[in-house]
C-alpha cells in the first residue's frame, strides 16, 4: 500500500518551457479516379498574429505523392525533411520511388516513433497509388492512419470536412428516382469544391486565407486535365518524364 | 518517499524513459522506424525505442500535452477507437466493431477498420488509442512471422496474446492506451484472448472493449450461446454493434463484421448503423432493429404484428 | 483497463485520481487552463533581455534595426548593447530575447564562419545557410526542452537577392517582405506593411531609414523595454554595414493632450 501522505499531490512540474505552439492554417485532399488534389493555404499565424502570408504547407515528395502539414510549423518543416531524407536513401537503395502505401506506412513509424514526445502535426498525403487509382492518407499526431476518399485537417477542419461529406461523399443526400451519386467525381469538380472549401474557410476562420496552393497528381495515362482550362495558373512541376504527371495551382485568397 | 524511491529505482516507468532517453540522444534513427536505414530490415535489432522528451518527468510531459475528454484545452489530439467485440462458439469466432473515431468531442472518423488483420488466421481489435493499437499489432504480426520462419508452424493465438501483452507491459505507466482482443484459430480451436496496455490478459468466450461495451454485452449476454448457428452468432454480433452505436455517443457509423474459421478468418461485411436502424441487414424499409421504426403508427389498440400473434 | 474512450491516449495521473472516482465529464484537468497557449512556462527564463527587433526589404536590399539596451527584468541595466551581428559577408542577425543566449549563437556562428573560411573552396556562407544553421540550432535546442530563448530575424543579400528571414526558440521559421519580433509585431509591423509591402523595389534607403526612425519611435513611445538609442543596419550589394549608435529624436508634447485613460482622468 502506497504511503498516500508522501505521494505529492501534484507532481513538481515545475513552471515549464513550452516546446509547441501552434501555427494555424488548414489542408484539404481529395481522392479521384486516377488523380488526387492536395491543397492548403499559404498563411502562417501564431495567436493573432499573421506571421507570414506565404509559407507552404504542402510540398512535392516524387511524381506520384505530395504530402500536407499542418499544426507546429517548425515540427512539420523538421519531419517533411526528415521523410524526403527517408525517400532520398530509398531512391538510393532500390533505384526507383517509394510507392505510395509504402510511404504512408513509413509516415506512421516515423511519427510513433516520437509517441511520447510527438510531432504536432497533422499529415495528409495524396498521389497515385501503384494501381494508377487516385489515394488519400489521413494521419493522426502519433502515427494511426487510413486510406481515404477525401480528408481536411488543421483549424478548419471542423468547417470544410462536413462540407466534403456532403458534397464528395454525398451523405444526408438521397438520389432523385431512377439515379445513383457517382463515385469518383471528375477533376474540374473536385478543384471548384476545394476552391470554395477554401474561400469559405477563409471567411468564417481567422486563422484562413492568403493564398491557396493546389497540388495535382495525374495518373500518367489520365485524360483529367481536360475540362480545367476554365481555372488558370496551373504549372507542371514533374520532375521525370515517364511516370506520374504533378501540377501546382495558385490563387489568391482573402487577406483581412 | 514512494517519489524518492521512484527516482532511484531501476525498474520504474521514469527510469526506463529516462534510459530510452539517454539512448534516444545518441542515435539519429530511432529504430522504432522498422523501415530502416536504406530500406533493409531492422527487426532484428530487437525491441524498438522511442524518442523521449527530455524533461525530469516525460510521462507528466505528455499528459500535460496529448489530450483526452478530461483536459480538451491540450491541442495534440489522438484519435481514439470505440466499441468492439468478439464471442467464441461451435463455429469459430466472431469479431465485430464499431468504425468511429473521436478526437476530443469531434467525430475524427467514421470509416476506421477497428479489425487489424494480423495475419490469415489472426485477427486483433482496436479500442484505445488508434496509433498504438495499429503500430503494436501490425509490429505483433511481423512477429509472428518470424515465429513462424523459426519454428515451421503458426504461433498459438495464447503465445501471440503473451508476446503483446509482455511487449506493452514493458511500456507501463507511459501512456500506451490499448484494449484489443486476439482472436484466431489454432490447434487447440477457436480462441479469444483479452489483452490491454494494463497489462492484463485474459483467455475467454466472450468479450467487448470500449465505452460501448456494457451496451454491446447486454445484447450479448441475452443472445449468447455456444450452439449459435453461423447466420445466428453473425447477426448477434451485428446487433450488439448496433445497440452499443445507437446508445453510446462515441460508437457509431458502420459495424464490421468478421468471422474466423479453421480455414482463417473471413470478412463477412460493412453496415451502416443507421440504415441497420431502419431497414436492419437486409434492406427492407420498416424491418430495422429500431423499436420505433417497428413500431411505427401503432398503438395499443393498434398493436404490431408480432404482439397480436402473440395473444 | 478504463473503458471510458475520454480517458484514453494519455498517461494517467494516479496522483489525483488513482481510482476513478469523478463522474466522467469532471475528471481532474492539467493545473493549467489551456496547456497549449500558456507559453509563459520555462525551465530556463530569459535574463538580461533584449527587445523588439525590426527588419525589412527596401531597393537596394534588407535594413535591420535594434536599439541599445539591454534590460534585467524592468531595470535598464546595459545601454550600450549591440543587438546586430554580422556573420559574413552578405548577412546580417538581429537579436531579441536573452542577451546571453544572442551571444552563445555569435560565437556559433563565428566559430562557423572560421571553419567554412579554412575549407578555401571559394564558397561562402549566404544568408539562407546561415537561417538554415540557425533555425536548425534553435529546434535542437528545443527538442531537448533547453531552448536559446531568442527570436532573430536574418537580412542579407547575395547573388541580386534579397533575403529577410525569422526564426525563434522554438525553431519556428518564415519569410516576408517585413518582420518584427516582440512588442514590435504587435505595435511596428503594421506600421511597416503599410510602408513596405508593394514598394520593396522601390523604397530608397533614405525612404526605408525614415521608417526604420518611425517606428522604433512608435516603440519607444509605447514599449516600456526599449530605449531611444539605436542601430541600422544594411545589407546591399556593397556588403554589410552597420551604422554607429544613433540618438532618436522624439517629443512628448502630444502627451499633453491625452484625456480619458490612464492616470490623466480629468
Amino acid at each position: 500500500m502506497l504511503d498516500m501522505h508522501s505521494v505529492p499531490q501534484q507532481q513538481p512540474q515545475g513552471r515549464q518551457f513550452n516546446p509547441y505552439t501552434e501555427n494555424g492554417g488548414t489542408i484539404l485532399a481529395i481522392a479521384g479516379a486516377d488523380f488526387s488534389v492536395i491543397a492548403g493555404d499559404t498563411r502562417q499565424s501564431e495567436g493573432y498574429s499573421i506571421q507570414t502570408r506565404y509559407a507552404p504547407k504542402v510540398f512535392r515528395l516524387t511524381d506520384k505523392a505530395v504530402l500536407a502539414v499542418n499544426g507546429f510549423a517548425a515540427d512539420g518543416n523538421m519531419f517533411v525533411k526528415k521523410v524526403r531524407q527517408r525517400l532520398e536513401w530509398y531512391r538510393h537503395a532500390h533505384a526507383k520511388d517509394m510507392p505510395i502505401r509504402a510511404i504512408a506506412r513509413l509516415i506512421q513509424t516515423m511519427l510513433y516513433a516520437r509517441r511520447f514526445f510527438p510531432y504536432y502535426v497533422y499529415n495528409i498525403l495524396g498521389g497515385i497509388e501503384e494501381d494508377g487509382t487516385g489515394a488519400v492518407y489521413s494521419f493522426d499526431p502519433v502515427g494511426s492512419y487510413e486510406r481515404e476518399t477525401c480528408r481536411a485537417a488543421g483549424a478548419a477542419q471542423s468547417l470544410v470536412q462536413p462540407f466534403l461529406d456532403n458534397q464528395i461523399y454525398f451523405k444526408n443526400q438521397t438520389p432523385a428516382a431512377g439515379t445513383s451519386f457517382p463515385s469518383h467525381l471528375p477533376l474540374s469538380t473536385v478543384l471548384s469544391l476545394v476552391i470554395d472549401s477554401f474561400t469559405s474557410a477563409t471567411e468564417r476562420h481567422i486563422e484562413v486565407g492568403d493564398g491557396l496552393e493546389m497540388y495535382v497528381v495525374l495518373a500518367r495515362e489520365s485524360t483529367a486535365l481536360q475540362g480545367v482550362e476554365g481555372i488558370g495558373g496551373v504549372q507542371e512541376i514533374t520532375m521525370t518524364e515517364e511516370g506520374h504527371r504533378v501540377f501546382v495551382i495558385r490563387r489568391e485568397l482573402k487577406k483581412d | 518517499m514512494n517519489s524518492l524511491a521512484e527516482k532511484y529505482s531501476t525498474t520504474s516507468p521514469l527510469s526506463k524513459l529516462r534510459k530510452a532517453q539517454q539512448l534516444a540522444e545518441d542515435e539519429e534513427l530511432s529504430d522504432a522506424m522498422w523501415g530502416s536505414s536504406a530500406g533493409f530490415g531492422s527487426l532484428a535489432k530487437g525491441i524498438p525505442s522511442f524518442t523521449v522528451a527530455p524533461v525530469p518527468d516525460p510521462a507528466a510531459f505528455l499528459r500535460l500535452h496529448t489530450d483526452d475528454h478530461a483536459d480538451p484545452n491540450c491541442r495534440i489530439k489522438i484519435q481514439h477507437g470505440t466499441t468492439t467485440l468478439a464471442f467464441r462458439y461451435k463455429g469459430g469466432v466472431i469479431v465485430a466493431v464499431d468504425s468511429r473515431a473521436t478526437a476530443g468531442s469531434y467525430v475524427a472518423s467514421g470509416t476506421v477498420k477497428k479489425v487489424i488483420e494480423i495475419n490469415p488466421y489472426l485477427l486483433g481489435t482496436m479500442a484505445g488509442g488508434a496509433a498504438d493499437c495499429q503500430y503494436w499489432e501490425t509490429y505483433l504480426g511481423m512477429h509472428c512471422r518470424l515465429h513462424e520462419l523459426r519454428n515451421r508452424e503458426r504461433i498459438s493465438v495464447s503465445a501471440a496474446s503473451k508476446y503483446l501483452s509482455n511487449l506493452v507491459y514493458s511500456y507501463k505507466g507511459m501512456g500506451l492506451s490499448m484494449g484489443t482482443m486476439i482472436c484466431g484459430w489454432d490447434k487447440t480451436g477457436p480462441c479469444i484472448f483479452y489483452v490491454d496496455s494494463d497489462g492484463t490478459r485474459l483467455k475467454g468466450d466472450l468479450f467487448s472493449v470500449g465505452s460501448g461495451s456494457t451496451f454491446a454485452y447486454g445484447v450479448l449476454d441475452q443472445g449468447y450461446h455456444w450452439d449459435l448457428t453461423d447466420e445466428e452468432a453473425q447477426e448477434l454480433g451485428r446487433r450488439s454493434i448496433y445497440a452499443a452505436g445507437h446508445r453510446d455517443a462515441f460508437s457509431g457509423n458502420t459495424c464490421n463484421l468478421y468471422h474466423v474459421k479453421q480455414d482463417g478468418w473471413h470478412f463477412i461485411g460493412n453496415y451502416d448503423l443507421s440504415k441497420l436502424h431502419y431497414e436492419g441487414p437486409n434492406n427492407v424499409a420498416g424491418q430495422g432493429y429500431g423499436y420505433d421504426v417497428r413500431t411505427e403508427g401503432r398503438t395499443s389498440a393498434n398493436p404490431p404484428p408480432a404482439a397480436t400473434a402473440t395473444a | 483497463m478504463d473503458h471510458f474512450p475520454t480517458n484514453w491516449g494519455r498517461p494517467r495521473n494516479d496522483y489525483q485520481d488513482a481510482y476513478g472516482t469523478y463522474p466522467i465529464h469532471q475528471r481532474p484537468r492539467n493545473p493549467s487552463t489551456d496547456a497549449f497557449s500558456d507559453a509563459v512556462k520555462r525551465t530556463q527564463q530569459p535574463i538580461v533581455t533584449g527587445t523588439s527587433v525590426l527588419g525589412i526589404k527596401y531597393k537596394d536590399g534588407i535594413m535591420l534595426a535594434a536599439d541599445n539596451l539591454a534590460s534585467y527584468g524592468s531595470l535598464a541595466r546595459f545601454k550600450d548593447i549591440q543587438r546586430l551581428h554580422a556573420a559574413g559577408e552578405s548577412t546580417v542577425i538581429a537579436a531579441s530575447g536573452d542577451m546571453s543566449d544572442f551571444q552563445y549563437i555569435q560565437q556559433l556562428l563565428e566559430e562557423l564562419m572560421i571553419e567554412e573560411f579554412t575549407e578555401q573552396d571559394g564558397h561562402a556562407l549566404g544568408p539562407a545557410e546561415i537561417h538554415e544553421y540557425l533555425s536548425q540550432v534553435l529546434y535542437a535546442r528545443r527538442s531537448k526542452i533547453n531552448p536559446l530563448w531568442n527570436s532573430l530575424i536574418v537580412g542579407g543579400f547575395k547573388d541580386g537577392k534579397k533575403f529577410l528571414s525569422y526564426v525563434d526558440l522554438l525553431g519556428t521559421t518564415y519569410s516576408a517582405s517585413t518582420i518584427a519580433t516582440g512588442y514590435g509585431a504587435y505595435i511596428a509591423q503594421p506600421l511597416l506593411r503599410k510602408a513596405v509591402e508593394g514598394y520593396e523595389d522601390v523604397l530608397t534607403e533614405e525612404q526605408a531609414l525614415k521608417i526604420m526612425e518611425d517606428n522604433l519611435r512608435v516603440l519607444f513611445y509605447r514599449d516600456a523595454r526599449s530605449l531611444n538609442k539605436f542601430q541600422i543596419a544594411t545589407i546591399t550589394a556593397d556588403g554589410v554595414r552597420i551604422s554607429e549608435a544613433r540618438q532618436l529624436d522624439t517629443s512628448w508634447s502630444f502627451a499633453e493632450g491625452i484625456r480619458g485613460y490612464g492616470a490623466q482622468t480629468q
